[in-house]
């Protein structure tokens, strides 16, 4: 097992490593001034000068390469081009509002999967199946700003029972911490976008769920427990929904990877202040000092989430250890 | 011979698919999105880009939908079905090209690392890896940003993307053919590796590779819609995203319901057809869902 995280973890630095480089690379084929990326066009010559030497613009391009890792790793992101505040200032607050935002989500879509998934077991081919399944395909489907601004036409527009967006009521004073997260007022805001990101990916965990529930209770232990006389129901949740529950884990850590795409959307539908609503606006208005951070920070996320679940997959289920790597 | 071979082909794809009622439904709204696609310019009553004037003489402005103008004007008074018809020709081409291409990356990088092995494999692997590692639209987002809104670098930048996860599948898949008896017998007969991939494993990926090529179109047209939707599509190839975009930023959502419907609908049906398609590989090639 613990050779099994050494070698994870050391894959994981790599592939943080390559992202790195493939984004310095990107950054630098931009069209135009390469420059541009890190100095504002907008400052006069002699601070362009300046700020290009201090980010070592006038030097050859490993040096560029070297000094671009090292700002990285010690957090010295430069300035954004539009406020001229530290981009790791702008990053801080909006790194947990995404996180929670993200957290919220996936674990309602764990939620109502892993539960929907054992009720439609349970009731194999019956119409509440087949109605949930094709449910799950058809949200699935529908990307979410279709799902968010159909929830904010008619909750919130038409019966006006949630916020239209951001995060806190304006003017509301500001709690710090955790009682931000904890108070009535974000939990009323983070209501819409939870249900949205959720919905989005609750046909991989809900459909998975069901089918390895079929599995596991056409297996002969299941047959043992019908003959000792066990209630349907405590065969169905203490013998079978607990071994089905091992492909979800894989599948957790595949879908945070998607789930960061659908997040940067349900941030922009309903304003939510968060890294995907900064990608954007950076992103749209050429501060690439800023989108270059929070793209780096994205794929950190993603990254570092698919190895935590690659380690709980190991010590949840002994016979993969890194053979699965191997194999998939 | 070859037309006749082709001729089985296509009847043996279409019987697995009209075998499930969700795969009729399926290919049934394909077929009509693709004539769509194909017959854009005869069926689009109007430009999509001119703002049009009313019998009333005035600009129709946001008009819901009517005789004259079936699924209604924008704010700028353009008639939607033309949109419509336009972003039906978009997203389709988006789909098509890009879910080709990141099929044909993908099974080459899965079937040439599962059947070499050894370095190659690890390599190739550890770039699948680090593609994984790569959010996918804050990607399409950066991609767009520096390089420009256009059709094309949307198509590259989604291509670069979406293969990742047919390449791991088909890998696996390989992996366990290549031990199959056939192909030891074509190791002995002499045949080149060349030939073994391509006409000895490759056929019998057939479903899997179908599977994966619906797959990937409905990602690459969520992609895009996704990004269209977020201001990074290209302006002069109208999209379903890129119209929901101009709804969003013109700030009448609250009111122009017909603007929101049409578009939305059109890619939850396209989208969902391709998903359905895919269910009925699924049993294909997955034969243990079927016995359920």
């Amino acid at each position: 097992m613990r050779e099994f995280i050494i070698r994870r973890s050391f894959y994981t630095l790599i592939t943080l490593f390559s992202v790195a480089t493939i984004l310095f690379f990107i950054f630098r084929m931009l069209p135009g001034d390469p420059t541009a990326q890190v100095v504002s066009p907008a400052l006069d010559e002699a601070a362009q000068t300046r700020l290009k030497h201090a980010f070592g613009l006038d030097r050859p391009l490993y040096v560029q390469y070297v000094l671009y890792l090292k700002n990285l790793v010690t957090l010295n992101w430069g300035r954004s081009f539009t406020t001229s505040k530290p981009v790791f200032d702008m990053l801080g607050y909006r790194f947990w509002n995404t996180i929670f935002l993200m957290a919220a989500g996936l674990c309602f879509t764990l939620v109502i999967g892993i539960g929907g998934g054992i009720i439609m077991a349970w009731r194999r081919n019956s119409a509440l199946d087949v109605g949930s399944t094709l449910v799950a395909l058809i949200l699935q489907s529908a990307p979410p700003f279709v799902t968010g601004i159909l929830l904010l036409i008619i909750l919130s527009y038409r019966f006006d029972l949630f916020p239209t967006g951001g995060m806190l009521t304006p003017g509301i004073k500001l709690q710090s911490g955790i009682l931000l997260f904890l108070s009535m007022d974000f939990l009323h805001h983070l209501v819409l976008p939870t249900i949205t990101v959720a919905f989005y990916y609750l046909a991989t965990p809900i459909l998975i769920m069901r089918d390895s529930m079929l599995e596991i209770l056409g297996s002969d232990f299941i047959e043992l427990a019908k003959a000792k006389g066990l209630r349907p129901h405590v065969i169905m949740l203490n013998h079978a929904a607990r071994n089905a529950l091992l492909p979800i884990v894989t599948v957790s850590s595949v879908m945070v990877g998607f789930a960061i795409g659908g997040q940067v959307i349900v941030e922009q539908v309903f304003s939510w202040p968060g890294m995907g609503q900064l990608m954007v606006q950076s992103a749209s208005c050429q501060d690439y000092p800023v989108a270059q951070a929070t793209f780096m920070l994205l794929a950190v996320l993603v990254i570092v989430i698919n190895l935590l679940a690659d380690i709980s997959y190991g010590y949840l289920d002994p016979r993969i250890k890194l053979v699965r790597s191997m194999q998939e | 011979m070859k037309l006749e071979a082709i001729k089985n082909f296509t009847a043996g794809q279409a019987r697995i698919i009209t075998k499930n009622k969700f795969g009729v439904f399926g290919s049934v709204v394909l077929l009509f999105f693709g004539l769509v696609g194909i017959l854009t310019p005869w069926l689009a009553p109007h430009d999509p880009w001119v703002s049009l004037y009313g019998a009333d003489g005035c600009l129709a402005m946001l008009r819901p939908p009517c005789l004259e103008f079936p699924l209604g004007t924008t704010i700028m008074g353009r008639d939607i079905l033309s949109q419509m018809v336009y972003a039906t020709r978009t997203t389709v081409l988006i789909g098509l090209v890009s879910g080709l291409i990141s099929i044909i990356i993908g099974a080459n990088f899965g079937l040439l690392s599962g059947y070499y092995g050894g370095k190659l494999d690890e390599i190739l692997m550890r770039f699948t890896d680090i593609v994984y590692g790569m959010p996918f639209l804050p990607f399409l987002i950066v991609l767009i940003a520096l390089f420009g809104r256009s059709l094309w670098f949307v198509i590259i930048a989604i291509c670069c993307i979406v293969w990742r996860t047919s390449a791991r599948v088909i890998r696996a898949q390989t992996l366990a053919i290549k031990q199959r008896q056939f192909i030891l017998a074509a190791k002995a007969r002499g045949c080149s590796n060349f030939r073994i991939i391509y006409k000895h494993i490759m056929p019998n990926l057939l479903p899997l590779l179908l599977l994966y090529t619906s797959f990937n179109i409905a990602w690459s047209i969520l992609a895009e819609a996704g990004a269209s939707f977020l201001g990074f599509g290209d302006p002069s190839n109208l999209s379903w995203g890129g119209m929901l975009y101009n709804l969003w930023i013109s700030g009448k959502v609250r009111t122009a319901w017909w603007w929101f419907a049409w578009p939305s609908i059109c890619i939850i049906l396209l989208v969902s057809s391709l998903v359905f398609i895919s269910r009925a590989y699924e049993e294909i090639a997955n034969p243990r869902l079927k016995q359920r």
